[in-house]
This record gives structure tokens, sequence and C-alpha cells, in this order.
């Protein structure tokens, strides 16, 4: 469904973050990017997104190549990135401006409930706790219903109790509409909180180094031995990632499965 | 639910609150602000009756207030300072309109940018009075010179302001609207022009003040109406109480003049979190 085909990115500055890097993500698939500072498992993001060019290769949305910010991608950055003069129902209804007024006010109010945050609209952000802008940052790329959701570590600026409430959201939001779903993070819990795959990525150029199939039902138990299996495996091919010599394995990633992986 | 009414109610109490503090502390500031001026005119004025000052040179609150009255009541006041309001205006006006214009052309594109930039950085350096003599030859003495002088002045502020304001926005917001797909249109209006306002007045603010100064340098180098020329008149006929009433004036329309730009533009600025301490 969303096809990455051999993406490289140099940089203008000579900087090589992404080296034939190939991913294939089924429709409804939550995919979790993780990996150290400098993976370039951002920049694999911004490709995605359409916000930046690969140097090689192609992305494709169910076959339809994208090259430029596309309405089937939506994206949720690190930071919330409200539109401060705009209230909270204005945010959220940024990329509706297609629409007429009434559905337009509806969609926003149906999105504000859903994110438990019913009577906010009028409300600037600045009056936002850092929990609320984001989950009101992550309604407003879900409101225009794109195929695929990418997500640049959206949690990682929240305190821990903060962000296991917002995995929690994020899935119940997901579970709505099902969009496929891919989420760079450096958080392993949250990795295995979420996805069904974990895409460990190894620096300097940034390749795929092991992809880990995290085969457990939700909602997940926090402290089930599955739960602490996947985790383990996805800490360990992360140590893996970063131990291994640049340029030695060559960017072949390893076939892996929780708890065979060692 | 219950949770999220209490801590709706919660920040409303607080909003309320802030709201309560931040209408004390204006009207608290002006009368506070008060204090100063008036003890010290009562203090003067006092002084004056009980004889131990000499009033000559430094005419006592009570006279200035005659003199004004005077000013006003014939009339000659209200001619002066709507004289000096349209050099102002419309000095300020042309200053503004084209220090916009340039400045968003510069912010926006690199290459105007190169091109223009260093050349209005040049002309910047020159004292805005150096250009008297040059208006005055091809302009003649009476408004035209005037008006260019005052626009001249009011450029400068509100061409870099306006500059530095697209060159500072966020590039991240910028991102969102790429992301949203805007056109280079839609982004200019939803993402930019936004972002930039707070900036812009701040840039126009400043900018009719240089206008505020530059009206008084005008008028007195050659008018025959105007706040400035009541200086000049003052001076020349040795009436203080006339300068000093002058002065009153001065003060009073600069300071409307800021606080009608702030009035007006206040509602496009309610999102600001820091609005409230820069008012």
């Amino acid at each position: 469904m969303l096809s990455l085909a051999h993406l490289d990115k140099v940089y203008g500055n000579g900087a090589h973050a992404l080296d034939d890097v190939s991913l294939d993500v089924e429709a409804g698939e939550i995919v979790a990017l993780v990996g150290g500072s400098g993976c370039g498992k951002t920049t694999l993001l911004r490709l995605v997104s359409g916000l930046e060019a690969p140097t090689h290769g192609t992305v494709s949305v169910d076959g339809e190549a994208i090259a430029a910010p596309h309405p089937a991608v939506g994206i949720v950055f690190q930071e919330p990135r409200l539109l401060p003069w705009l209230t909270v129902a204005q945010n959220i209804g940024f990329g509706l401006d297609h629409l007429p007024a009434s559905e337009r006010r509806d969609l926003v109010e149906e999105a504000l409930l859903k994110v438990g945050l019913a009577g906010y609209g009028p409300r600037w952000p600045r009056e936002l706790s850092g929990g609320q802008a984001q989950r009101v940052s992550i309604v407003r790329a879900l409101v225009t219903k794109p195929k695929v959701l990418l997500m640049d570590e959206p949690f990682s600026a929240l305190d821990a109790l903060t962000r296991a409430t917002l995995q929690d959201h994020l899935l119940a939001l997901w579970e709505a509409s099902q969009p496929t779903l891919l989420l760079v993070t450096h958080d392993v819990e949250e990795a295995a909180a979420l996805a069904d795959r974990a895409v460990v990525m190894q620096p300097r150029p940034g390749r795929i180094f092991a992809d880990i199939a995290v085969p457990l039902p939700r909602p997940r138990d926090r402290l089930s031995p599955g739960f602490v299996e996947a985790k383990r495996a996805i800490l360990g091919a992360l140590d893996g990632s970063l131990s291994q010599i640049p340029g030695a394995t060559g960017g072949k990633p390893a076939e892996m499965s929780a708890g065979s992986w060692w | 639910m219950s949770e999220i009414q209490t801590l709706d109610l919660q920040t409303k109490r607080n909003a309320r609150a802030s709201t309560r503090a931040a209408s004390s502390r204006l009207g608290g500031g002006f009368v506070y602000g008060l204090i100063l001026p008036v003890a010290a005119a009562l203090l003067y004025e006092a002084a004056f009756r009980a004889g131990l000052v000499q009033a000559r040179l430094l005419p006592p609150p009570s006279r200035i207030a005659e003199t004004l009255w005077k000013l006003a009541a014939s009339g000659e006041l209200l001619t002066h300072v709507i004289a000096t309001l349209l050099r102002v205006g419309l000095g300020f006006g042309l200053g503004a309109v084209v220090g916009v214009l340039l400045g968003a052309l510069t912010g926006s594109s690199s290459l105007a940018r190169r091109l223009l930039d260093p050349t209005l950085q040049a002309l910047r350096a020159i004292p805005s009075l150096a250009w008297v003599p040059l208006f005055i030859l091809w302009l003649g003495i009476f408004e035209p010179s005037k008006i260019a002088l005052i626009a001249v002045g009011c450029f400068f502020p509100v061409y870099l302001g306006v500059m530095g304001a697209i060159a500072n926005v966020d590039r991240k917001i910028v991102e969102v609207g790429r992301a949203f797909r805007l056109s280079r249109l839609m982004l200019a209006r939803r993402i930019l022009l936004p972002a930039i306002l707070p900036d812009t007045i701040v840039a126009l603010r400043s900018g009719l003040g240089l206008g505020f100064m530059f009206v008084v340098a005008a008028e007195i180098m050659g008018a025959s109406e105007g706040l400035g020329y009541l200086l000049v008149d003052g001076q020349q006929l040795g009436k203080p109480d006339q300068i000093l009433a002058a002065i009153l004036c001065f003060a009073i329309l600069g300071k409307a003049a800021d606080w009608l730009i702030l009035v007006a533009t206040r509602p496009l600025l309610s999102w600001q979190d820091s609005f409230a301490r820069s008012g």
C-alpha cells in the first residue's frame, strides 16, 4: 500500500542521510521506525510526506508516486505546530478549507469530542497543555482522512504518564479509520505498545537494520511476558544497530521475529 | 468527561482571574503613571504661588493651561494640530506603505534582498535631516518637502521591521502550510501574514513615533502653521508658555496616535501570549 523503493537521500552539505531504504507497509498496518539519533528516520518520514524529495528512489501510496505533499498522506510533527493565531477549532479545520462551513464545523466538533477536548474549540493554542496541543495536532492531521498518517516522535516531549495516555488515545483514533501509520520513535516501549512491526534503523548512512514483527493482540498489557519480550527484541536490535561498524553490513536488512532475534 | 469538565472550570476560573489581574494592572498602571507628573506640576505651582520661583522662563502649569485654553478657544490650536496631523498622516502613510511593500519584497525573495537591501541600508546610514536641502530644492519649501522628509523618516523602521519579521517566521509553521498543500498565495495569506503581524505592528508604531519627530524638524525649518511653528514662534517672541503648550500637545497627540494603533490592532493580536504585557 505504502511502498518505499530504494530511497537514497544525500543533503546539499554532503550528509548521507539514507542509503537504499526499501520498505513495504500494508494498508492499516502500524509500523514504528526505531533508531538512534542520526539514523535518518526523520528524513525517511519527510520523504514519505513529500516535504523533501529523495535523491534516488520513489515513494508511492497505492501505486501513486509521492513527489510533493499529497492529500493521502497526513503528518504529525514532533512539536504540535499549532498556528497560534487560530483557535483550537480553526486549527483542526485548517486542512478542511475546501468544505462548506457547516460540514467543517461538524467534523471539527466530532474530532474534538474524540480526543476528549469537547468545548475547547474557541480556546487559543497557548491555553492548552503540551499533551492537549499534541492531541489537537493529531486530529488536525486525521480529520482530512489521510490513507497514511506519519508521526515524527509525536510524544517525545511529554512526560511518561501523558505519553502512555496519548498512546492509548492514538490507538483509539486509529481504530476508527485505520489509516496506515508510520511512526518514528526512539522509545522502545512506544514501539512495542503501538506497532505491528518495528523497523530498526542504523546510522551513517541511514539504513534498515532489522524488521521485527510484534504479533501481540490489542489492547496490549504492558506487563505481559509477550510485551516484555517484544521490547527486549527491539532493544536488542537497536543495540546491535549501534554497535555495528558503519558500512560493514552493506545495509542488508536482517529478517527477525520476536523472540528469535539473537 | 467529568474530569474534563473540572479541568474546564478550572481553566475558565484561571482565565477570569488573569483578565482581572490584567485590567487592574492596566488601570493601576495608568494611575501610577500620573502620580509623578501631577505631583511635580502641583509642587511647582505651589512654589510659584508662594513666590519661591521666578517663572519667567518656566511658567507654572496654570499659565500653560491658560495659554492652551486661549489657543484652543480662538480656534488657532485646532488649525495647528490639523496641519501637523495631516503632515504626519501623509508622510507616515507614504513611508509605511512603501516600507511594508519593500520589506515584504526583500523579506520574501532573496534575489530582491541581494539587489535592494545593500542600497537601502546605505541610504539608511544617511541622517534623514541631511535630505532637507535637497528636498527643498526639488519639492519647494511648502508641504511636499515636509511630507517627503517625514516619509523617509517613517520608511526605515517599517522596512526593517517587516523584512525582519518575514525572515523570522518559524520554518516549522511554514512547513505545516506546505504539508496541507497551500499554494504560494494561500501560504502568504494564511501563514505568513498572521505570523508577521505582531512585528509589523511594532514596526509601524516605531515608524509613527519617528513621524512625530520629523514633523517637528520639518516645521521648525519653516512653516506658517503647525505645532512646530508654535514652538518657533514661542521662541522668537519669548513665550515659553506657548512652547510648553505645544510640547504638551505633541506628547498627547503622539501618545494618542500610538494608542490608536494599539487599540485598532488589539483584536487581531488577542491570540498572543505576550499581549497583555506589551499593551
